[in-house]
């Protein structure tokens, strides 16, 4: 056994014997009650107040119990009227002690107060019966003349004013229950599902605190509480009840050691091979939390979920409810869950799911890279075709501005030499020549990346492919919104190809082009009547292609049976 | 004076001129052009901006207008332009192919579009002369 368990079981040895000692006082001096179920009562608040102590170190409920359950006898003791200081002490005992009940039940079961609210709700009922009980001890008159009474301090006595304070102390509870009552019920309307549950012995309390108090205060014993028998028996149920009370408290503060059993439950089911999702549910159930996620740490700082989708680092702390799972002092994942479930459960927790949360790890880290690879796939395609509009504006700003301008130069050369026989005809050759470059030029920059495109959009940049193309093409778009430009020119470029195949390899009489967009993806269907057989084969253009659409996550796919025309199909996702 | 000018032509020597591009080569080039060729050219500006603010200040009768400027496009401007009362007739220029813009040319309430490598007296003529 433990120091700590050994000032445990002195402290009860102690407080035993003052509660023995308590009873013994009472009954000394013929106080006509149920001595047995008076002991019971308090000691069932110390009882469970060592028992949360022992259990739950650092929490402030077991001491708070512990001095309740204490401070509650002082009055037993004060019976005897010989022990000094006791009436002073059983009088402000009588009067603050309830204050003790409300800071347990505002700060069960972290052992700290939740909200500002109940902050303010607990200095107003510490401050009103605190300020009372001072004041009552201040003006405590002086006892009648020849008393043999305990010696008790003497401040400013005054019967009148001293009479006033403890009425209005003893109806204080009658502002200050509904006041607690209102903070409790507020508390529970802001408590997640986890912290609800935690806190359903609280209400159980409240209530059975809340009959105890109508007892209390309706069926008050008097003198001749023994002639009044429905008046005694009320009596009896109150400490009955009362015993309860305490109970309910600790079991409450230990039940999440129950809930420990759900994670052997949790190890059966993790025996079986689970999908990445059901790992995360699988926690979920076991700590009954559904806002329950995983996050996995994949090395460098790096965070991922379980689909591999990059999450910000958590930070492991209890109050904001993260909890991190280690193996071999290497940081495995994080659990970000309800702040108020017990830290040792969700550790214990996530103990118990190690291998799978290892497992799964590993899983995920191979989504991520996947997903990199991707995401670069998509920037080299998106690089290239930046890559693409720059050397496409270089030549239109560049080498075809000089060359138009060339060729305003010699069409006022011509218009002047129109008189000089053979110069004007040779100005004309050079026109027509100078034409012929600008013409294969633009033809050029069009193909690097067509200006329409950008302008216009995919709709109106088909339209002009078709308006080109030798072969005739009905176009055909439904819903021309501007996309991304990566799936614009993706398409775009996959149109292009298909109809130069059309028109040089297919001996079509017609086409048809179809764009649509369906789930997320766009559809781009280029067919045509001619010879079929084609392929995605080397040397069609389309095998750099299928690897650009497939950059984007897409598909591409040709049917051409020989003899039936051809039809290509493309799917891009719209990102 | 212009007793020979047909309602739908614009009077050939009031015809002056407003030229909107971004190459300063290019529109002395088209200065020297339409110059040769009877034009009176009363203004240059490179971008949008001034090019607008010269319409309205100078009031030609036909402004060049180029497609690509350094602060918008043409598209833009010739709305801006055609927006004053009494508007000029905008011919949009460039060194692209009027199919490289698709709708816009037809859609902006310019006059016509001319190819800048295209471009001479005879083809402005040809677009002016059609009815507005």
């Amino acid at each position: 056994m433990t120091t700590r368990r050994w000032v445990l079981v002195g402290a009860a040895v102690l407080a035993a014997a003052w509660i023995l000692g308590a009873e013994w006082s009472s009954i000394h001096a013929g106080v006509q009650e149920n001595h047995l179920l008076d002991a019971l009562v308090g000691g069932a608040f110390i009882g469970a107040g060592l028992v949360a102590i022992d259990r739950r170190p650092g929490n402030a409920i077991g001491p708070l119990m512990v001095v309740f359950g204490a401070i509650g006898y002082i009055p037993n003791w004060n019976n005897l009227g010989t022990i000094p200081l006791f009436p002073t002490l059983a009088l402000a005992s009588d009067m603050a002690v309830a204050a003790l009940i409300a800071n347990i039940a505002f700060v069960y079961p972290s052992g700290h107060l939740s909200s500002r609210l109940d902050r303010v709700v607990l200095w107003i009922i510490y401050g009103a019966l605190g300020s009372t009980t001072l004041l009552a001890v201040l003006t405590l008159p002086r006892p009648p003349a020849g008393c043999d009474c305990a010696w008790t301090p003497l401040f400013a006595p005054n019967p009148s004013a001293f009479a006033f304070i403890y009425g209005l102390n003893q109806r204080l509870p009658f502002l200050l229950v509904p006041l607690f009552l209102i903070a409790v019920v507020l508390r529970w309307r802001r408590a997640s599902r986890a912290e609800r549950r935690a806190l359903r012995p609280l209400w159980i309390a409240v209530a059975l605190l809340a009959v105890v108090f109508l007892i209390g205060a309706f069926a008050q014993p008097t003198s001749d509480t023994t002639s009044n028998p429905f008046a005694y028996l009320m009596w009896e149920i109150r400490g009955v009840i009362a015993i309860a009370v305490p109970i309910l408290f600790v079991w409450g503060l230990l039940s999440e050691r129950l809930a420990r059993s759900a994670v052997g439950d949790l190890v059966v089911e993790l025996d079986k091979p689970m999908p990445a999702e059901d790992l995360e549910a699988a926690l979920a159930r076991t700590l009954r939390d559904p806002t329950l996620r995983i996050s996995y740490a994949i090395g460098g700082e790096r965070w991922v979920d379980c689909d591999g989708k990059p999450v910000p680092a958590p930070a492991a702390d209890d109050a904001a409810g993260v909890t991190l799972v280690e193996r071999d002092s290497e940081v495995l994942a994080a659990l970000a869950h309800d702040p108020a479930i017990e830290p040792g459960l969700v550790q214990a927790a996530g103990v118990a799911a190690g291998m799978a949360i290892a497992n799964e790890r590993l899983r995920a880290e191979v989504r991520a890279q996947l997903e990199e690879v991707r995401a670069s796939r998509r920037r080299i395609v998106e690089a290239g075709d930046a890559a693409r509009r720059r050397v496409e504006r270089d030549l239109h700003d560049g080498a075809q501005q000089r060359l138009v301008g060339l060729s305003l130069g010699l069409r006022m050369l011509e218009d002047r030499c129109r008189d000089v026989p053979g110069v004007a005809d040779d100005v004309g050759a050079l026109q027509t020549d100078l034409r012929a470059a600008l013409k294969e030029l633009r033809e050029l920059a069009r193909g690097l990346h067509p200006q329409i495109l950008t302008e216009e959009g995919l709709g109106a940049a088909v339209e002009s492919l078709a308006d080109r193309s030798p072969v005739p093409v009905r176009v055909m778009i439904h819903d021309d919104e501007r996309l991304p430009p990566p799936v614009e020119a993706t398409a775009y470029f996959v149109v292009a190809e298909a109809l130069t195949n059309v028109s040089k390899y297919a001996g079509a009489s017609s086409a048809a082009v179809a764009i649509a967009r369906s789930d997320g993806s766009l559809l781009v269907d280029v067919t045509d009547d001619g010879a079929g057989g084609a392929t995605i084969g080397v040397g069609s253009g389309l095998l750099g292609l299928e690897d650009r659409v497939a950059a984007l996550g897409g598909t591409i796919a040709i049917e051409s049976p020989v003899g039936q025309g051809t039809r290509l199909h493309a799917e891009i996702p719209c990102m | 004076m212009c007793a020979m000018c047909s309602d739908t032509t614009i009077c050939w020597m009031e015809r002056t001129m407003l030229i909107v591009d971004d190459h300063a080569g290019y529109r002395r080039q088209a200065r020297a052009l339409f110059t040769s060729g009877g034009y009176d050219v009363i203004g240059e500006a490179a971008d949008v901006a001034s090019g607008v603010r010269a319409a309205a200040e100078l009031r030609p009768t036909v402004v060049l207008l180029d497609v690509q400027l350094p602060d918008g496009d043409g598209f833009e401007a010739a709305g801006e332009i055609l927006a004053a009362a009494e508007p000029p007739a905008v011919v949009l220029i460039s060194s692209r192919d009027a199919g490289d813009y698709g709708g816009r040319i037809g859609a902006s309430g310019a006059r016509g579009f001319i190819s800048k490598a295209d471009l001479s007296v005879g083809a402005l003529e040809a677009l002016l002369g059609a009815a507005p």
